[in-house]
């Protein structure tokens, strides 16, 4: 999994191409729409997707963190895809092999499990989290009102681009977006999909494509 | 037989009205009485529906010659399968007539997604003799606790109109109830009816599946007479070579239509409709209150209101779609008018058949062309008509998904044995080949959600109670229940005035895009986006000029083979300059800008034009194949071009043939032309090629929600379910990733190219072209040929670049 620096406001991130950021300067590695549990969701109610789409993803989160070494992880909401299952038992395990990361959750709408049980995970729940210059909050519509202080990080959207080339070609792609009012996140799972966004002129975009990452 | 009680009790009925039972009539009634199963092929308007349903009546009568006049309640006897509720109603009106003059009390149910509950409820206990079904209906009462019992005096099942239902899903869903019904009732006699088509004899194979006994076909000799006449362009030189609205010929359709006394307007689109009905009432808005519209997005009851209006003869015009291709006669039609093409034999022969439903009258159709080349298609048409070439309907085979939803309907209600299902189910057609391994896994994906599984797995779905399989999950019973069907449409949202009343539906992604204030059109109205508000779109009247038609999808019907075929022998006919018809002579000048620009292939040429524009590197290929042979072709070509060298290619068709649109040169010539058809590696080739395209991703769309992957959720539910969305594009791709051997996903692979074309039809026409010599130009602008192809939108992609070089040439669209 490629990465590539840029530099936002001033702090240095890493864009990887596992759909992660990584702060250089705060050595958080910040993740959105992580979704664990929602293949479960999907079986328990009979619908028969993959069952190990959650292994996939914890294990490229894995080499994440391996390779990063982070020391907290900032996930930008809907960690969990909905009420507890076994895939959330299945996170349980996979967490202990962290007990030194601090794994930080601004919670999204998505995440609507009891309190304990997050505490259980060693997960710490904010609504919002205020990190050097930056403002995390899960839907890019809870911004605070610009006042040119805080750049606001957000997931939610899973956001995606299309690209276009000769021939009338097009490809849609996941992305980093950067805007004038925040940035957005590209959802972390394998099972998410993805939504288109128009670019504002104005903005830093960078797309995933297989194992690299590219600013377009 | 004829000296039986119950022939003479019909042979009298008739003969106080001064009738006589017509020659095929009576052999259905000799058959049936003989206790024997088949096909009745006979063309709406002359009596189908009793040479089967009167057969039922005297059976009964001879089974009970003393007291049929006074017995009632006596159970299920006779099962109608129609394809469309609006058929019911007047069926069953005929039916319950022809009973109450025979003094025969039986009674006639109607049951459809319309039937209210009351009368559900009733007829659950109490069934009616004769109840008329639509196969999703069908499937409901088998999801229904208790089922077994309300067949328990079932002797007849009738498949009405199975030439539309054959060659779908539906017609799947109809041989599965068939052979539940077998199942339970072991000596059922099964018959068809079913229009002209290429396979009766198939038709008749599928519907009765490997049921014992002798079957029978009857024909019902009656032929009708059938004129046609294309509406020409006054100068060709100006009539659009490309285009699908015929609009410019609008001047032309009027007088025909002031002309007749009723006449229906056929357009391929929804959108087309609205736009036909707009400009025909912007043009004589005299006829204002004599002129509808009649389509799948119109409010039901106003549809209804229409028929009825048809019937009476209060229209002088209705526009519509597909969407009045079936049904009951509206005797007052006396003309039919087609725009644009009608892209098979048999649909225009319905089209043409809905006026003039007498049967001696003539039927007239008229031929609007939207682009200059479809003339060449009214040609093949008359043809065609003329030497009887019908389209088959290739059925439906190995359709998993919709066994799945079937395994999961007997779940809901009584459970299956798994053997004695599976043995009925392998005695249906659709899935006589079906292989062990593959009802396991289908059972196993029901079971246990497929693969082998961690042990935390929480899947249910079915549970192994003793020996039979049950969903015993109340939450998710009901949920399969409202999902029985396999007609897949984009979610819809009601369309409603701000200060009340009902409009039509409209697709949620059309509304989607639209901004408030935005106007678009819908059933004749011009209207102003207001809001959406609960799983409703609300508007206010527009009095903008401009409005947004909105584009349905599924607008795009293939060619089929038969008039492939012809179209071809026209087109060589034309560029020979033997045709003698007037939609080929007046096209004349646009044949000869084509030799002037390229070249006009001779019978036994293949015609490749390479073109090079602002958009890329063109390689046109024309055929001559129709539409799904051609997607076929561009995608094999395509695919082995591209393992030559790293490239991409956009790819576009249409039914006269196909195009290769790349950034950079394509790399064909007459070195290495001949190649690129060879049919070595065919099978091999077509297999990877049809995995490197997005087809199948999109035939997945329908499976996922037939197999009950995508809920659609349930209106004024949504909210409860939003952890449960998805979307099918999503799933193929981790299935595609995660389960690759889904059977499902390898089902819309099939479905993507073998359905739509046998291989040994591509084989001929591979070796067709191997004996003919490939002509190559290099023209300097745009061809007549090439130009509807190029301005075509809906396009394929086929790459064999790496992702990362692609996206180095892109740029961000925005």
């Amino acid at each position: 999994m490629e990465d590539i620096r840029f530099e936002c406001k001033g702090n240095h991130w890493r864009l990887s191409a596992g759909k992660a950021a990584f702060w250089e300067e705060e050595r958080a590695l910040i993740v959105a729409d992580l979704h664990v549990g929602k293949a479960a969701h999907f079986r328990k109610a009979g619908i028969g997707v993959p069952a190990n789409i959650v292994q996939d993803d914890l294990y490229r989160l894995q080499q994440l963190i391996t390779k990063y070494n982070p020391a907290r992880l900032i996930v930008v909401g809907d960690m969990f895809h909905s009420s507890e299952n076994n895939e959330v038992q299945y996170f349980r395990i996979w967490r202990n092999q962290f007990p030194h990361i601090r794994f930080e959750l601004v919670t999204g709408n998505h995440d609507i499990m009891d309190p304990a049980v997050y505490a259980s995970l060693d997960v710490t729940l904010m609504e919002s989290l205020t990190l050097g210059g930056m403002y995390f909050v899960h839907d890019p519509k809870d911004r605070l009102p610009d006042t040119g202080e805080l750049y606001a990080v957000s997931g939610h959207i899973h956001p995606g681009v299309w690209m276009v080339g000769n021939g009338r070609q097009r490809l849609r792609l996941p992305c980093f977006y950067f805007g004038p009012e925040g940035a957005i996140l590209p959802a972390f799972s394998a099972f998410t999909g993805t939504y288109c966004v128009e670019p504002d002129p104005s903005s830093e975009v960078f797309v995933i494509g297989g194992t690299g990452v590219y600013r377009v | 037989m004829k000296q039986t009680p119950g022939w003479q009790a019909i042979e009298q009925w008739l003969g106080a009205k001064g009738l006589a039972p017509f020659a095929f009539q009576e052999e259905a009634w000799e058959h049936y009485l003989q206790g024997r199963s088949g096909l009745v092929n006979a063309p709406t308007g002359f009596g189908k529906t009793f040479s089967l349903f009167l057969g039922t009546v005297i059976r009964w009568i001879n089974e009970n010659p003393e007291d049929y006049r006074r017995r009632t309640g006596n159970g299920l006897r006779l099962m109608w399968i129609t394809p469309l509720r609006a058929l019911a109603k007047d069926i069953g009106r005929a039916m319950e007539e022809a009973l109450r003059e025979l003094a025969v009390p039986w009674a006639v149910g109607i049951r459809s997604g319309d039937t209210p509950v009351s009368v559900r409820e009733k007829q659950k206990r109490n069934m009616p003799e004769v109840l008329i079904i639509t196969p999703e209906s069908l499937h409901i009462l088998l999801a229904q606790k208790e089922y077994p019992k309300r067949f328990e005096h079932l002797e007849t099942i009738v498949a009405d109109e199975w030439h539309e239902l054959l060659g779908s899903k539906r017609g799947v869903m109809t041989e599965l109830g068939i052979s539940r019904l077998r199942g339970l009732r072991p000596g059922l006699r099964i018959w068809g009816i079913s229009a002209t088509i290429g396979n009766l004899d198939e038709a008749l194979d599928v519907l009765l599946g490997n049921l014992p006994g002798e079957r029978v076909i009857v024909r019902a000799d009656v032929r009708k007479a059938i004129e046609v006449e294309s509406i020409l362009p006054d100068e060709i030189e100006k009539y659009p070579w490309a285009g699908h609205m015929g609009l410019r010929l609008l001047h032309k359709v009027i007088p025909v239509i002031m002309e007749s006394n009723t006449t229906l307007l056929f357009t391929n689109t929804r959108g087309q409709s609205e736009i036909w009905y707009h400009q025909i009432l912007k043009e004589c808005p005299e006829l204002a209150g004599a002129i509808a519209l009649h389509h799948g997005s119109i409010d039901a009851e106003l549809r209804i209101w229409v028929e009825e209006a048809l019937h009476t003869g209060v229209l002088k015009l209705v526009v519509c779609t597909s969407s009045l291709d079936l049904g009951v006669d509206f005797r007052p039609v006396d003309t039919v008018i087609q725009v644009g093409s009608p892209k098979g034999v048999a649909r225009f022969l319905q089209r043409a058949g809905r006026s003039g439903h007498r049967p001696d009258a003539v039927s007239r159709i008229w031929f609007l062309p939207t682009h200059s080349l479809e003339l060449v298609e009214a040609a093949a048409l008359k043809d065609a008509m003329a030497e009887n070439l019908i389209e088959s309907r290739m059925p439906v085979v190995l359709a998993f998904d919709v066994l799945l939803q079937y395994l999961m309907t007997l779940g809901v209600s009584e459970g299956f044995n798994p053997d004695e299902i599976k043995h009925e189910v392998q005695s249906t057609f659709c899935f006589r080949e079906m292989t062990d391994e593959e009802w396991t896994w289908c059972l196993a994906f029901l079971v246990s959600g497929g693969e082998a599984l961690q042990v935390y797995d929480e899947y249910h779905k079915l549970h192994l109670v003793g020996d039979r399989y049950y969903c015993t999950s109340k939450q998710q019973a009901m949920r399969h229940r409202l999902h029985i069907g396999t007609i897949v449409s984009d979610a819809m949202l009601k369309v409603r005035y701000l200060a009340g009343g009902y409009i039509g539906v409209i697709e949620e992604y059309f509304i989607s895009r639209l901004t408030p204030g935005d106007s678009f059109r819908l059933s004749g109205h011009n209207l102003e986006f207001v809001m959406i508000k609960d799983m409703t779109v609300l508007v206010r009247k527009s009095k903008s000029k401009k409005s947004i038609v909105p584009s349905w999808n599924g607008g795009r019907m293939p060619l089929s083979a038969n008039l492939g075929k012809m179209l071809r022998r026209k087109f060589h006919e034309a560029m020979s300059g033997k045709a003698r018809e007037p939609e080929i002579a007046i096209l004349q000048p646009l044949f000869e800008l084509q030799q002037l620009l390229s070249h006009i292939p001779a019978e036994n040429e293949l015609l490749m034009e390479q073109i090079q524009t602002e958009d890329g590197y063109h390689l046109f290929v024309y055929p001559f194949e129709g539409r799904l042979v051609h997607e076929v072709m561009a995608m094999l070509l395509a695919w082995r071009i591209s393992r030559r060298h790293p490239i991409t290619f956009s790819i576009a068709m249409n039914d006269y043939g196909f195009e290769l649109l790349s950034d950079q040169p394509i790399p064909v010539d007459d070195t290495n032309a001949d190649e690129l058809f060879s049919l070595e590696n065919l099978n091999a080739d077509l297999q990877s090629s049809v995995n490197a395209t997005e087809m199948a991703r999109r035939k997945f769309r329908d499976i996922s929600v037939i197999a009950g992957l995508v809920f659609q959720g349930y209106p004024g539910k949504s909210k409860a379910n939003r952890h449960l969305q998805s979307s099918a594009s999503l799933l193929f791709k981790v299935f595609e990733d995660y389960d690759a051997q889904n059977i499902l996903v390898r089902q819309a692979f099939n479905e993507a190219f073998f359905y739509q074309m046998e291989e040994a039809r591509l084989r001929e026409m591979l070796e067709r072209i191997g004996n003919s010599k490939i002509v190559i130009t290099f023209p300097q602008r745009l061809t007549p040929f090439c130009f509807p192809i190029k301005v075509d939108s809906l396009r394929e992609e086929l790459t064999s670049e790496k992702l990362e070089d692609r996206i180095k040439k892109m740029t961000l669209w925005q």
